[in-house]
């Protein structure tokens, strides 16, 4: 949850594509459950993702996918969301509101011990919270947090000045990097810059063995670890390989089982899986769905008009985009709220779809008509260079806006210095970034929308500017809502509001995908396949 | 006699070294002079992508964090102290790697050394063999097979061959693997190493043979019509040792050239072609360096880049010294 994918590592998204349709994702996934059984012990699994290497091992406040992606399988959280959208304990047995819903206490398991054989406890809870969480890994879904003791020895209290909402509470639980350290390795340390970092110690199925930077790391089963019997497979090699055609030769050669977060090209995929010896699914991203995202600056007074940003949406064919730039791997947005997400999305808002005469009437409206072959207006688009599509879609929709008279200058500028303009500078009168979130709308989407959002500097909050007394006052409302029926109503709300007043909307939902070696069994299990722990995948023989 | 025009070469050789080296200095200076201003020319920091990635928005943090990395200060007293320190051997710290920049560039500089040293060893063999073959075939299928090689090498991109041949040899054939420097978890041995070595060598090296094979060639027949070549043939010496003693000699003078001109090259071209095979060298760590705004770490590989390219040059120098005695003489 406070892993908000800060800092995304250059990842062509052309691997979203329209390789994996029929016959690569149902068939192969018919090839895939045939062939599992009985789990088969033992052996080495090669995996890779879609991105480069990590700055570390384990980055305290997230640092992006491929952090997470390495730490995932060494610690673990309190608690599991599964598939079926169950919250399931994980660290934690159980854990039980207060009538007032302004404290939580939740059951610590026992009998779990960190990879240097000591036993995890709630001082290990207790520090990880407050000295991680809060500061690092979760701060802004802890704005509210009171503090956390013990109750007992194996369980400890989380107070809030608030009512928290029970499916708040257990998302942050569940949050992709609030994992429990060991406090005897952290204490007294500074989190961000302890070596423990690029060799961490957690409670999790692998164990750290080594780090050749450049190349991979080795991990290897935790032979105490708390599911008896797992982990299945004796070892874990996370290889980063940086080019995607070189991934898609190692998946082939058989050098790499599986690749997670769109590790290869569309062509490559269609390629590989109609060979029957390799497998391609979308599952697993449920609850990281990314998107592509058209962001207007409120700073500029032509914006000040809700027709002005909502005719910036109806000017661009984002099927258009899906089709050409992704491949087919990418619908259309509609709302904050991405469709996958079960528990709070309405397809009943604002319709934005493609049509540029509604775009020119809205424009004219707003008091921008068009003279001649004169320009309406001229805005800075940004295309954020981290994903090489965003530059590729930035040059589509300076086209489109042209068509309905406005007049555009793109520019696409690499990571540091789209961070630095979107996000501490505001340089953009429109910006093409990206987002993923969780289904807890709390603050993740919302902080994008949200006057306490708006934090210079700070990447993947509430560049635009926007903000409302209404919508503040809407989302301080979903905050403390512990009724689920009324809290949904209030998010399905929100989202009719934001989708109207069009101040940064989705223009894609994006499909991520994983490809793999049909031997590898009980893959894309879980709804955040990258951060999941791998406990339970084996390879056939 | 022998022995007096030895230590005189020898002499002049320490005073080709002891000029070059202090050549050296100002060169240097230039280099991270230059580098140190292109650098914060480009926008963004380090500061600003690691707060980004730590999500710091507290003002007193991120003053802190200025203040540790040496940021509050003008960047021309930054500059004084990183020229202070490098003097020092203190190359800086790295955040990103969260180690000194010494360490973080030490870990993949011999995989990096290892495939520059084989990628070169390889071109200059090929390269002059190739041109000393074409050049005593003069105009015969030989000649033009060398010719229509060295041209394909040479306009093929490094990383397009190198994604071909992981295909042909690696996926199609399964003779090499396709990527990194050797088998994870079982491998680690000199064969191993050197197994996995071939493909990014080839890559890599083929496009510096043709270059060579080229300029062998339009060497060899230039100096096949010098009066010296003419006289060794006049004196009945046999046409291979005419080749091999006089001729090569004195051609290879110009790829021995080119050669220490390209170390730079080679040094860029690895950035590329470690990207396409996964090869642990610092060329990763420069592209990751670069893209995380991590000065330090591109400065100090700068730094050590430029050295190498020095004592290449150095080196070349004195080889020239070597094969032509002429030279201590101008």
């Amino acid at each position: 949850m406070g892993n908000k994918e800060g800092v995304m590592n250059q990842i062509s998204r052309r691997v979203f594509g329209t390789g994996v349709l029929a016959t690569g994702l149902v068939g192969s996934l018919v090839h895939s459950s045939r062939a599992q059984g009985e789990p088969k012990r033992g052996g080495t699994l090669v995996a890779t993702w879609g991105g480069g290497e990590p700055q570390a091992c384990y980055v305290p406040a997230g640092g992006g996918s491929s952090p997470t992606f390495s730490s995932s399988k060494l610690f673990e959280r309190l608690g599991n969301r599964k598939m079926t959208g169950e919250f399931v304990g994980e660290l934690a047995e159980e854990w039980k509101p207060a009538p007032d819903f302004k404290s939580y206490t939740v059951k610590i398991r026992k009998g779990v011990k960190f990879h240097d054989g000591k036993p995890m406890t709630v001082d290990d809870v207790i520090y990880s919270v407050s000295e991680i969480w809060k500061k690092y890994a979760a701060a802004p879904a802890l704005s509210d947090f009171a503090g956390i003791e013990t109750s007992g020895d194996d369980a400890v209290v989380f107070k809030f000045n608030k009512p928290t909402p029970e499916f708040f509470f257990a998302s942050l639980l569940c949050g992709n990097v609030n994992y429990i350290v060991p406090k005897h390795v952290y204490a007294g340390t500074d989190p961000v810059t302890n070596p423990a970092n690029n060799a961490p110690i957690g409670t999790g199925p692998w164990k750290f063995k080594e780090w050749v930077r450049g190349s991979h790391f080795e991990y290897v089963k935790n032979e105490s670890y708390w599911r008896p019997g797992f982990p299945y497979m004796d070892r874990l090699i996370i290889r980063y390989v940086r080019d995607p055609a070189g991934r898609a030769a190692a998946i082939e050669a058989g050098e790499i089982h599986i690749g997670v977060f769109n590790p290869i090209a569309p062509p490559d995929i269609k390629r590989l899986t109609a060979t029957g010896k390799f497998v391609a699914t979308s599952k697993g991203y449920e609850e990281s769905v990314w998107a592509t995202t058209l962001e207007c600056n409120m700073r500029n007074p032509v914006f000040a008009k809700t027709e002005v940003r909502q005719a910036m949406f109806h000017a661009i064919d984002r099927n258009l985009i899906a089709k050409t730039v992704y491949y087919g791997y990418a619908r259309p947005g509609t709302g904050p709220i991405f469709s996958p997400n079960k528990e709070f999305f309405t397809p009943d808002t604002y319709k934005t779809g493609f049509d540029p005469k509604k775009a020119a009437a809205l424009l004219d409206a707003a008091g921008f008509p068009k003279k001649g072959s004169a320009k309406r207006f001229t805005l800075n688009l940004l295309a954020a260079g981290w994903f090489a599509e965003n530059g590729k879609i930035g040059s589509y929709v300076k086209q489109a806006l042209e068509d309905v008279g406005v007049g555009i200058n793109l520019t696409v500028p690499d990571r540091p210095s789209s961070i630095k303009r979107i996000y501490t500078d505001y340089d953009f009168d429109l910006a093409i970034s990206n987002q993923s979130n969780p289904s807890e709308p709390v603050p993740t989407t919302t902080q994008y929308y949200t006057s306490d959002g708006i934090k210079k500097g700070i990447p993947f909050r509430n560049a635009s500017g926007f903000h409302t007394d209404e919508v503040d006052a809407l989302v301080e409302k979903i905050k403390i809502e512990t009724d689920p029926a009324k809290r949904k109503a209030m998010v399905v709300e929100f989202q009719k509001i934001i989708s109207k007043e069009a101040p940064l909307l989705p223009l894609l939902e994006l499909e991520s995908t994983t490809v793999a070696s049909t031997k590898v069994q009980n893959h894309s299990n879980d709804p955040n396949y990258l951060a999941a722990s791998w406990h339970d995948i084996w390879m056939a023989s | 006699m022998a022995s007096t025009s030895g230590s005189s070469r020898r002499n002049a050789a320490l005073r080709l070294l002891k000029r070059r080296l202090l050549q050296a200095i100002p060169l240097m200076l230039g280099v991270v002079v230059i580098n140190f201003v292109l650098i914060h020319l480009a926008p963004g920091s380090f500061l600003e992508l690691m707060t980004a990635e730590n999500q710091v928005s507290d003002p007193a943090t991120v003053e802190l964090l200025r203040k540790t990395y040496g940021l509050d200060d003008p960047v021309w007293l930054q500059l004084v102290k990183y020229i202070w320190a490098l003097m020092h051997l203190d190359f800086g710290f790295s955040y990103r790697q969260n180690m000194p920049v010494l360490d973080a560039i030490w870990v993949g500089l011999p995989a990096t050394l290892l495939l520059m040293i084989s990628s070169i060893t390889l071109a200059f063999v090929i390269g002059v063999a190739a041109g000393v073959v074409a050049s005593a075939k003069v105009r015969t299928v030989w000649d033009t097979a060398v010719s229509v090689a060295a041209m394909f090498f040479f306009a093929a991109p490094s990383f397009w061959l190198g994604i071909m041949m992981i295909v042909l040899f690696a996926v199609k054939l399964g003779w090499l693997p396709v990527s990194g420097m050797e088998t994870i978890g079982g491998g680690g041995g000199v064969l191993d190493i050197l197994h996995h070595l071939i493909l990014p060598t080839l890559a890599l090296g083929l496009f510096y043979a043709a270059t060579y094979a080229r300029v062998m060639r339009s060497s060899m027949l230039e100096v096949a019509q010098l009066d010296f070549v003419r006289t060794a043939r006049a004196k009945g010496l046999s046409r291979r040792r005419v080749t091999l003693s006089h001729v090569l000699r004195n051609a290879l003078l110009p790829v021995v050239t080119i050669l220490g001109v390209q170390m730079g090259t080679i040094l860029a071209g690895s950035v590329v072609i470690e990207s396409v095979f996964s090869w642990p060298g610092v060329g990763s760590l420069l592209f990751d360096s670069v893209s995380s705004r991590n000065y330090p770490v591109v400065l100090g590989i700068m730094v050590l880049g430029s050295l190498v390219v020095i004592a290449a040059n150095i080196a070349v120098d004195l080889i020239y010294m070597w094969l032509d005695p002429r030279i201590e003489i101008r």
